[in-house]
């Protein structure tokens, strides 16, 4: 442990590498419009679904139902598309940094929100590729420490290429070499 | 403990033999057919709880038809006994040089694989039945699900202590770790080994006496779980009570009732009925504390800390130093009062994943110590720790009092105004006197909270504190980190306000609302020294 070469000196907090100011990579441009397809296309669904079911002849429905659902078809549309247009603009502030030893994920549109996760304590990575992510040549890179489930470090959005880079970098890398 | 300690360096001479050679199959020793019996006994039997109210119901019924019951009982103790023998006839295990294998299961089969290497965490368990004739568990748990740990059910207690250090060994060689009692690959060498190391002899660090006990049983509130647990047989208790009680002579509706009784009367005998309820509460709670904690002693071989405990069954729970994630010091508000401290080393969770009852779970508690005993331990786990200097000096930082600002202007207040407009519009004056009154405690207990938290590091070790009326406060060695989160609203960042998330093996913690440049320089000066150390979190 004790090598000849082992330094320690007090490093100055100035000097220290700043997450306030990373680098940030966007995520694939085609992530945003993709998720506002899907945002808009689920919304659309719901409503056509209420309003098949307004006005199909096959089954009689309670009256009261059928009064209330117009106003619920209008209040699903309305929030689904402020949802849509919301997530759409939350969608286009996602990035994400990779430094020499960390990687950093930057969020949230009023709520921002910045997770870092030290390569080295990485335990294992998954690359997540549903059909549709797999359509759009998208991937999400999923990251596990030992801090559990509930905090894995997950970037979505990321081209393949991209993904599998960076993927390839972390299993390379010195510090997971070392300690996997 | 020191007889057994003593007694497993005297028989490591024969004890190699068996651990060497034998790489065959090997079969328990038929004790364990006890242990089957109760582990399938005590899994029935947490379900059967849910049938006790249908039973209590039924049971004159069922008294009546003996030759129903009778032989039902009779057929499932055979079958719980030929299952638990069946358990025993298939189970078997195979340890070689650094390698364990088990295979058991009567219709679902299993086999485990375990590499030594692997191995998070041995403890020993010693229920109570075992302890006639001197058996043990051995717990193998791994870094993976708790699902795939090993348990060598029934070996004899001096076997399962040699084995625990072998394997700890093994364990410790793997790492690379600067061993001083540096075992040479030869595993029979490692185990007379155990000879010399009457060097590193079992330093007892802090035992708990009966007395330690009460007090840890009052302060901590086991009860409230206890009656969690019961909320679903609350009518059936409190019906059965009622008729007790009128059964004894006592008619609860005239006892309370002011026609026939004063004020001051029904007050004293309701003061009575709570202080009687009160008192068997606690005593359980006492009961529950002296069971899993009888006989404490915490101690440390070297590196590791190793707790004892408990009254029926015995655990051992061992864990290195560079397992511990954290260093927790809870006092509640009682504990504050009696001046006692409740000490927890925290470890990786997933471990412990299953097992929350206090006694099994492989986090070490020291319940309810005395401040200077726990400073003692602390100081022993991190030698150069700034806690007690940091609590003196009062150096935490503070969290913004916009805190306060935010939970009642945002939280409380529109609650409160709702409430009380809504009753005041129906008139009920008292209610909303009432509302207002529980409103301007909440306030305190905001103010209160926001009085706690408190964040401060030095060198190696970030401190947090917390707390309500009591006050916990947590240490953590900075390269311990996993993840750090850093979180900030608009309004936040107006106020250059923001929120850090620490993220660790056990468990994450969280300070709300401190200064964005105190945040940054936590995140940025934590990643460095995750970074910079190189050291393993394990």
């Amino acid at each position: 442990m004790l090598e000849s070469n082992f330094t320690n000196a007090t490093v100055p907090i100035e000097q220290l590498p700043a997450i306030l100011n990373l680098n940030k990579q966007s995520l694939s441009e085609k992530y945003a419009p993709l998720n506002r397809l899907l945002n808009l296309g689920l919304t659309l669904f719901i409503c056509v679904i209420a309003m098949a079911l307004y006005f199909q002849p096959f089954f009689d429905l309670p009256k009261d139902f059928l009064n209330f659902l117009p106003f619920v078809i209008f209040a699903v549309a309305i929030l689904g598309f402020l949802i849509t247009w919301f997530s759409y603009a939350r969608d286009q502030v996602k990035s994400y940094t990779l430094r020499e030893l960390d990687l950093h994920y930057t969020s949230g549109l009023f709520f921002r929100k910045v997770v870092s996760q030290p390569i080295t304590r990485i335990q294992h990575i998954e690359l997540k590729r549903g059909p549709i992510e797999r359509k759009a040549g998208l991937a999400t890179l999923q990251v596990f420490s030992a801090g559990g489930e509930m905090h894995t470090f997950e970037i979505p959005g990321l081209p393949v290429d991209t993904a599998q880079q960076l993927r390839q970098f972390i299993l390379q890398h010195k510090d997971v070499v070392k300690h996997g | 403990m020191d007889n057994q300690t003593s007694s497993s360096t005297l028989d490591s001479g024969d004890l190699a033999a068996p651990l060497k050679i034998k790489d065959d199959w090997q079969v328990l020793s038929p004790v364990a057919i006890f242990y089957f019996a109760v582990s399938v006994f005590k899994h029935l039997f947490s379900n059967i709880i849910y049938l006790i109210p249908a039973i209590a119901v039924s049971y004159k019924s069922v008294l009546e038809h003996p030759f129903i019951w009778l032989p039902a009982i009779l057929a499932a103790f055979t079958l719980l006994t030929l299952f638990a023998f069946v358990s025993f006839k298939v189970y078997r295990y195979r340890l070689t040089e650094d390698n364990i294998e088990i295979r058991s299961g009567i219709f679902s089969k299993k086999h485990l694989n375990l590499p030594f290497s692997r191995v998070q965490n041995v403890k020993i368990e010693q229920p109570i039945y075992y302890r006639f004739t001197g058996h043990a568990c051995l717990q193998l748990d791994t870094a993976g699900s708790a699902k795939n740990e090993a348990k060598l059910v029934a070996i004899k207690l001096d076997f399962a202590q040699q084995l625990k250090a072998r394997i700890q060994n093994q364990v410790q060689k793997d790492e690379g770790d600067i061993n001083l009692e540096n075992l040479s690959a030869d595993p029979a060498a490692s185990l007379s080994g155990s000879e010399s190391n009457k060097a590193h002899q079992e330093i007892v660090l802090n035992q708990r006496n009966l007395s330690d006990l009460v007090i840890h049983g009052i302060t901590s509130n086991r009860i409230w779980i206890f009656l969690g647990g019961l909320a679903p047989f609350y009518n059936n208790i409190f019906d059965s009570i009622g008729e007790w009680i009128t059964s004894l002579g006592i008619d609860l509706t005239e006892l309370f009732s002011l026609q026939t009784h004063s004020l001051l009367e029904v007050g004293l005998y309701a003061l009575s009925l709570t202080m009687l309820v009160m008192l068997v509460m606690v005593s359980f709670s006492v009961i529950g504390a002296i069971i899993s904690f009888y006989g404490y002693t915490l101690s440390k071989l070297d590196d590791k800390y190793i707790r004892r405990s408990g009254l029926f069954t015995k655990h051992e729970v061992s864990m290195g130093l560079s397992r511990l994630q954290m260093v927790v010091q809870k006092q509640d508000w009682l504990d504050v009062l009696l001046k006692r401290i409740n000490l927890k080393f925290e470890q990786s969770n997933s471990f412990s994943k299953n097992l929350s009852a206090s006694a099994s779970s492989s986090k070490i508690i020291v319940p309810s110590i005395k401040p200077h005993e726990c400073q003692a331990l602390i100081d022993d786990a991190y030698p150069d720790n700034s806690l007690n200097a940091l609590v003196g000096n009062d150096a935490f930082s503070p969290i913004s009092k916009r805190f306060i600002f935010r939970n009642i202007v945002y939280v409380l207040m529109p609650l409160w105004l709702i409430i009380t407009s809504s009753t005041l519009m129906n008139g009920k004056f008292m209610i909303s006197a009432l509302l207002s009154v529980l409103f301007v405690g909440l306030c305190g207990l905001v103010v209160l909270r926001w009085k706690r938290w408190g964040i401060a590091k030095d060198q190696n070790f970030v401190y947090l504190r917390k707390g309500l009326i009591g006050v916990d406060y947590y240490c953590f060695p900075t390269y311990k980190l996993q993840q750090t989160q850093f979180k900030q609203n608009l309004l936040m960042k107006r106020r250059q306000l923001a929120t850090v998330k620490f993220v660790l093996a056990s468990g994450s913690l969280t300070v709300p609302m401190i200064d964005e440049k105190l945040a940054y320089e936590f995140i940025d000066k934590g990643l460095y020294q995750v970074e910079s150390s190189q050291k393993s979190w394990m």
